[in-house]
């Protein structure tokens, strides 16, 4: 892929260049629970589950200090845009800087920091009413310092900017499948507005560890849940991204859920992949459901 | 930035707003509050906060009634509906309900919902409550809206990034009306976060001030009802002429010490509004009142607004009720716009000895006289988020 990468790049970036309108997926990169690539994926993800509602996805070990406190979510980030650049064959320095967007979805990959939190707090509470911990004002214990900003969606979205150097246009979208049509639509705008040279679009859903509340909500979510983390690579292009609001969903986003199951967020980006695999070159209509409204991206 | 050719934006009129703070249950309270200086803070009553450091906030004391539903909602959407009760009594929503969008910031969502869900007896509505989005498919509910809606969680500069994301819906096509703006409630578990984080005040907030030592949290939530810019001769509070948003790439819970994403919105907004540093009138700064935020937005203010930094008015809201999260920039926009309108800029509360690290041109100690045309609009956020408006104030 370099190779059309850097032309893109160089003709985008161009001063003289008049913005391309068109846009193209050049990668996408797949990690779920059912391993890396879309190649891992079963034909038949409720009949590969097994009953098991959950399909868990690893906790990527990544070298260094800054990665010791960061959940599972940040680090799963991190690991998606690492496997998009190496299977791209792309370096780190030429996706550095500020001309790559990074539009960040997920529809509940801040649960389980959430949940920590406040479990802990729940049981300093429980301590000082059983006089076990100080109550005076100040004191603190467990729910601490270091954890309470990983509570927050930007806190995984910044620690793929921070470990990519990412220091463009930015945004981070809170929700399930049609969501991500929304950030694929973001991207495709900054792109041919000028705004940016390349964008990322990358999802990451976690469910393990919010398992018992999913079991609770299964009016909103279907099983099997299955944790993924999913970056896609969209640059200037040939084709023209329209967005609507279509009724049914399209091939890919049914294909998407019986391949791999339910990946909130993350199915429009596995839905892309696999019509890469499957060779799609031109016109791909990629769909998502979310809460009762479907949204739609029709590059053609 | 991209070295490429950009496009400018259409600009989007913002037609109406609505709004409930610690100050009152609407706009004009709201307005009156940051003229007069009121204050916002007060210790909060409606959760224990005796274990915190501090347990002063910008707390809403009383909210208006609600029409009757059949979930009364968490605080984050009692809220939203308060504030879009106030804007649907100041404009009507005059488009079919597939082309009307709704678009909020918010820093905590529902999270409050997360404690009912985890406690005794929680019931699966309260865990559904527990994402993020659910307030604003509360409030697209009650609307009856159903366009796209999208929630934005850039921490506190989600607000600012709401409304740029609903000023392209509009430039698409792919909505005729956005609600759009941003909320966010006081609860433990925000105010347990940045107790542990000690980035709490026990003083008075003072953005730019000497001796400012951090910031106190408030709650509150603003609405404005946005169109396409192609109804000649309607009323409207202004405009939005360019937005941009940016990460810093630095740190998850410190700004970028050099300001650069910030810099970067804040160019890439004045770019994308095709103006000019000499065209500024006004700048609400993010000011929160943290030691490091206010120096280094000031820096970057100078950097990006070269000589011109020190003759354009700036002030910050956040001393009047606290640092409101995912409604602090679109309060702030909204502010920005009365203050055109009714040619008054509020000063900004708790700031009395400019700190000379800090150098602008601060409205300090009462409100000042001038009607700012062109307002420039900056939100920061936990996690490296950056973002800048720049708006126009006037109605046709």
């Amino acid at each position: 892929m370099t190779a059309s990468l850097e032309a893109r790049s160089a003709a985008a970036g161009s001063a003289n260049a008049t913005p391309p309108t068109g846009t193209a997926v050049e990668a996408v990169a797949v990690l779920t629970g059912w391993g890396h690539g879309i190649r891992a994926l079963p034909a038949d993800a409720a009949r590969a589950a097994a009953g098991r509602a959950v399909i868990p996805l690893f906790r990527p070990v990544l070298e260094g200090e800054r990665f010791r406190r960061a959940t599972r979510e940040c680090l799963l980030g991190v690991a998606a845009v690492d496997a998009l650049l190496r299977e791209s064959g792309i370096t780190r320095d030429m996706i550095r800087g500020s001309a790559t967007a990074l539009i960040y979805v997920t529809g509940a990959g801040y649960g389980a920091s959430n949940q920590a939190f406040v479990v802990a707090e729940s049981l300093r509470q429980a301590r000082i009413e059983g006089g076990l911990t100080d109550k005076r004002p100040g004191s603190v214990a467990s729910s601490g310092t270091l954890h309470f900003p990983y509570t927050a969606p930007s806190a995984m979205a910044g620690e793929v900017a921070i470990e990519f150097g990412l220091t463009g246009p930015y945004g981070i979208l809170i929700g399930g499948a049609a969501t991500t049509i929304d950030a694929l639509w973001q991207a495709t705008r900054l792109l041919a507005g000028g705004r940016c040279e390349r964008a990322l679009v990358l999802a990451v859903e976690t469910f393990e560890e919010c398992a018992a509340l999913y079991a609770r909500g299964r009016w909103l979510v279907r099983r099997p849940l299955v944790e993924a983390a999913v970056c896609a690579l969209l640059v200037p292009g040939a084709l023209r991204a329209r967005y609507d609001a279509p009724r049914t969903p399209s091939t890919l986003e049914t294909l998407a859920r019986v391949r791999a199951g339910e990946t909130l967020a993350c199915a429009p980006l596995i839905a892309l992949a696999l019509a890469r695999d499957g060779g799609a070159a031109g016109s791909v209509s990629v769909t998502g459901e979310w809460r009762g409204r479907r949204a739609g991206l029709h590059w053609q | 930035m991209s070295g490429a050719t950009r496009l400018r934006a259409e600009p989007v009129a913002l037609v109406a707003a609505g709004a409930v703070t610690p100050f009152g249950t609407d706009l004009d309270a709201f307005w009156s509050g940051l003229i007069t200086g009121s204050d916002g803070i007060s210790m909060i009553e409606r959760f224990p906060v005796d274990d915190l450091r501090v347990g002063r906030g910008g707390e809403i004391k009383k909210l208006r009634p609600l029409p009757p539903t059949r979930h009364t909602g968490c605080r984050a959407t009692q809220l939203l509906l308060a504030a879009a009760q106030d804007l649907l009594a100041r404009a009507d929503i005059s488009a079919v309900p597939e082309r009307v969008a709704v678009v909020l910031g918010t820093a905590l969502g529902g999270v409050e919902q997360l404690e009912r869900a985890l406690a005794r007896g929680g019931r699966p509505r309260h865990a559904a409550g527990a994402l993020y989005d659910s307030p604003a498919h509360a409030l697209a509910r009650r609307l009856g809206a159903r366009g796209p809606v999208l929630t934005v969680s850039t921490a506190c500069a989600a607000g600012a990034t709401a409304l740029g994301i609903g000023a392209d819906l509009l430039r698409d096509g792919a909505a005729d009306v956005v609600i759009a703006g941003g909320y966010d409630g006081l609860c433990r578990f925000v105010m347990r976060g940045f107790d542990a984080l000690r980035s709490l005040t026990r003083e008075r907030v003072r953005p730019f001030d000497r001796r400012r030592s951090g910031l106190l949290l408030g709650e509150a939530a603003a609405l404005v009802l946005m169109t396409r810019d192609d109804r000649k001769g309607e009323p409207r509070l202004g405009r939005l002429l360019g937005h941009a948003s940016a990460s810093d790439g630095s740190h998850i819970a410190a700004p970028d010490p050099s300001g650069r994403g910030l810099e970067f919105a804040v160019r890439a907004a004045l770019d994308e509004a095709a103006v000019t540093p000499a065209d500024v009138d006004f700048v609400s700064a993010h000011g929160t009142g943290t030691p490091l935020n206010d120096r280094i937005e000031a820096e970057v203010l100078r950097r990006t607004l070269g000589h011109r930094a020190s003759a354009i008015p700036v002030n910050s809201i956040k001393g009047a009720f606290g640092h409101s999260m995912g409604a602090a920039a679109a309060l702030e926009a909204i502010m920005c716009l009365l203050a055109s309108r009714e040619g008054v800029v509020p000063h900004t509360r708790g700031l009395e000895e400019p700190d000379p690290a800090c150098d602008l041109d601060h409205v300090v100690g009462s409100p000042r006289a001038t009607r700012p045309r062109i307002s420039l609009s900056t939100s920061l956020g936990l996690g490296g988020c950056n973002a800048a408006l720049v708006l126009e104030g006037g109605e046709t």
